[in-house]
């Protein structure tokens, strides 16, 4: 067993990770020991990067213990100063028990590299800064080049015939020569607005206040580039570290803010458990990350109110408080079996369907106005085996047929099946009837297989005529 | 029992206007059945801006309110706005769901109907007082099933408030269930009725058996029997085969009915 990580008193005794456990005993006997658990230092790393969006939102885990941030563009909270920013963080990082060597780095490579050898010149650092394996770093200290100053004042022609171009890309790099991007945990939004504030806010009037702000300003920044936004989050940083984040889909892109406050305010009251503003909330966000183009339309000189914008809304606002599936719309597909002939997709996703069977003349409907989705078993009795049925019991009373028409005979979609297209064993077919009883209810029945088929085929009822 | 008792005083600035919303007025629109010796009786029609109830006349007669009521909503002019369907997961189970390949064929356009599922009665009537409210909505339907202490006086009084300042058209399906005083304008049994059977005795168009309950602009109760034509989205008056039938007065389920006896 090998020691993974010390904490600053072990190291100042003289400990350090990897030497072994029994060493390490012999040496400090009264060491304590825990064991690893790299998925709960993954945790905490994650919770940290989350914690971390309040400065940019393009951060990236480091593993094992690093964690990348583009501040690019992202100082203007302090005047321009990323010292300031990483005195900000560092700060906030001594306020939950933690310490970081945090460094400041053109590059993500440079950055990654001071931190680790806590430096703050980049030619200072050991060759070993170079992570291209002990190979190399081996071969280079044999050569007497010790630092990346020895290294950086080389040609490098040299080093790519002897050490392999990744060698040289990864020191172009280390020296800030060559950018490269971090891959952000979470998709950069198209627009973030954020307000800062010195004092933590805690009453849910001043914080919906500061999202209606918010809004405004995200739909200013909308406006300016033609877009509206499909969804909205709102990431409220509690000053503990503790990040509540609420999210709004809307069903057509939008930058109206009064709407953007209502399905918000929705969102709010849904929510199982409430808000805990705790100590307060010492900054808010809020991001669109995905928008569409939404041009501005110019409103009918006629007084007629927009009716589909009103439609939208209001299964905004549905979705938003029951549940994105829970408002829905037909869609027609491409099978004759009646259950899977259509589906209901969320009002949200798309615009419906347009063109529906039109229904023939001086011909009574030939499909149910409701279905089970399960066909309800029924006990059927027929005057001759494959004939209509003449009675059936369902839901415990009897109805007398006095009226039919069929059978309309469907067959299974042997396809769907292994083997399907062998003799018997694509599935049984489907005899179906409408049948009208003596009270005058109609109903649609049918004889799941043929004699054919099935000794003893079952009767279901499948849907309800008007 | 004196009714003007209960009536409130014109003190009240907000309560009249309230109250007014109750009265059949001249200027509201009304939307004709079609079958022309039912919207005589109606005197043109039921109130486009109101709340109508429908009952199922037996258990099995629950899925006849539905589709009437679905019917009449397509009698309204066709427009962008939608006909919102709101249920619960119960009614869903209990009756099944609503197939669009059913409803075109009886002359209407499924792409204008959204469903609505709600978990349970509250959020069911929430969501439709909302659907009402909003004015984006051409009807709303909502669909309950079985005696339900919720549906009572204050919240379909809510429904027909909102419907009479919207002007949308709500309607209630109640299957199972016993009426109960409530808030809308009319209030209806429907049931399964036999239809004209086709060549080879086939089953023919959709028939009901309506029996109007109740109707707050005075209109006696009367029991009709109407066929639905998808040709031209109407109802037109179907001679009943055994005689007319007495109309219903069922003073035990529904006490409003006494005054007017």
């Amino acid at each position: 067993m090998r020691l993974a990580a010390c904490d600053s008193a072990a190291l100042a005794l003289g400990l350090s990770g990897g030497i072994a456990l029994a060493d390490a005993r012999a040496r400090v006997p009264e060491l304590a020991v825990f064991d690893h658990d790299p998925a709960a230092d993954l945790d905490l790393l994650g919770w940290l990067a989350d914690g971390c969006e309040r400065y940019s939102p393009a951060c990236m885990i480091d593993p094992p213990q690093g964690l990348l941030i583009d501040i690019t563009g992202c100082t203007y909270p302090f005047d321009g100063h990323e010292v300031r920013l990483a005195k900000d963080l560092k700060q906030r990082l001594r306020r939950h028990g933690l310490t970081g060597q945090i460094a400041l780095g053109a590059t993500p490579d440079s950055a990654r590299a001071k931190a680790r050898y806590a430096k703050q010149a980049i030619h200072a650092l050991p060759v070993e800064a170079l992570d291209a394996g002990d190979k190399v770093h081996q071969a280079l200290r044999r050569a007497g080049l010790k630092t990346l100053q020895d290294l950086a004042c080389r040609p490098r022609k040299a080093f790519a015939a002897r050490f392999g171009k990744a060698t040289v890309v990864k020191l172009a790099r280390l020296l800030e020569e060559e950018d490269a991007c971090i891959t952000p945990r979470r998709h950069v939004p198209v627009v973030s607005v954020t307000q800062n504030f010195a004092e933590p806010i805690s009453r849910t009037h001043d914080v919906l206040d500061t999202i209606a702000t918010l809004t405004g300003k995200a739909a200013a920044q909308l406006n300016d580039r033609s877009q509206g936004g499909r969804r909205f989050e709102v990431s409220l940083f509690r000053s503990d570290g503790h990040i509540a984040r609420l999210a709004v889909d809307t069903g057509a892109p939008t930058r109206d803010s009064a709407l953007l406050m209502r399905l918000i305010r929705e969102r709010i009251d849904a929510l199982s458990d409430p808000l805990d503003p705790g100590f307060g909330y010492d900054l808010i966000q809020l991001t669109v990350p995905t928008a569409d183009i939404l041009l501005p339309s110019q409103a009918g000189l006629d007084t007629k109110v927009d009716r589909s914008a009103q439609t939208e809304a209001l299964i905004d606002r549905l979705s938003v408080r029951l549940g994105r599936d829970r408002v829905r719309y037909f869609e027609e597909r491409n099978s004759h079996i009646p259950e899977r002939a259509v589906v209901e997709c969320a009002a949200q996703s798309g615009q419906p369907q347009k063109d529906w069977p039109k229904p023939a003349e001086a011909e009574p409907p030939m499909r149910p106005f409701r279905l089970f989705e399960t066909p309800q078993r029924v006990e059927a009795l027929a005057s001759i085996p494959d004939g209509p049925p003449r009675q059936f019991r369902w839901r415990k009373s009897l109805h007398h047929i006095v009226a039919y028409e069929g059978p309309e005979r469907i067959a299974a979609e042997w396809w769907r099946r292994k083997a399907g297209h062998e003799q018997s064993k694509g599935g049984p077919t489907r005899d179906y009837y409408r049948v009208e009883d003596s009270e005058g209810r109609r109903f649609w029945l049918f004889r799941h297989g043929l004699y054919s088929e099935t000794d003893a085929p079952i009767w279901y009822l499948h849907g309800l005529f008007a | 029992m004196n009714i003007k008792a209960i009536l409130p005083k014109a003190t009240f600035s907000s309560v009249p206007n309230a109250w007014r919303q109750y009265q059949p007025n001249a200027s509201q629109p009304l939307l004709p059945i079609g079958a022309a010796e039912v919207d005589e009786h109606l005197r043109g029609g039921i109130t486009q801006a109101g709340l109508h109830e429908f009952f199922g006349g037996a258990k099995a007669d629950s899925h006849a309110a539905a589709a009437f009521a679905l019917l009449l909503a397509w009698r309204l002019p066709e427009s962008d706005a939608g006909i919102f369907w709101v249920t619960g997961d119960k009614e869903r189970q209990t009756s099944g769901r609503l197939y669009p390949l059913g409803l075109s064929a009886m002359g209407g356009n499924p792409a204008r109907i959204f469903l609505v599922q709600t978990a349970d009665l509250r959020d069911a009537l929430r969501a439709a007082a909302d659907a009402i409210r909003s004015k984006a909505a051409n009807a709303v339907i909502l669909e309950t099933h079985g005696n339900a202490r919720l549906v009572d006086l204050t919240s379909t009084r809510r429904l027909a408030l909102a419907a009479a300042e919207s002007g949308v058209l709500a309607l209630l399906v109640r299957g199972d269930a016993v009426p109960m005083p409530s808030a809308a304008s009319t209030r209806w049994r429907i049931c399964s009725a036999p239809s004209v059977p086709l060549l080879g005795n086939a089953p023919g168009l959709p028939t009901f058996d309506i029996n109007l309950l109740r109707h707050r602009g005075g209109t006696a109760s009367f029991a009709a029997r109407v066929t639905w034509d998808h040709a031209t989205r109407s109802f037109f008056d179907t001679p009943l085969s055994g005689g007319l039938s007495a109309p219903v007065t069922d003073t035990e389920a529904d006490p409003q009915q006494r005054f007017r006896a």
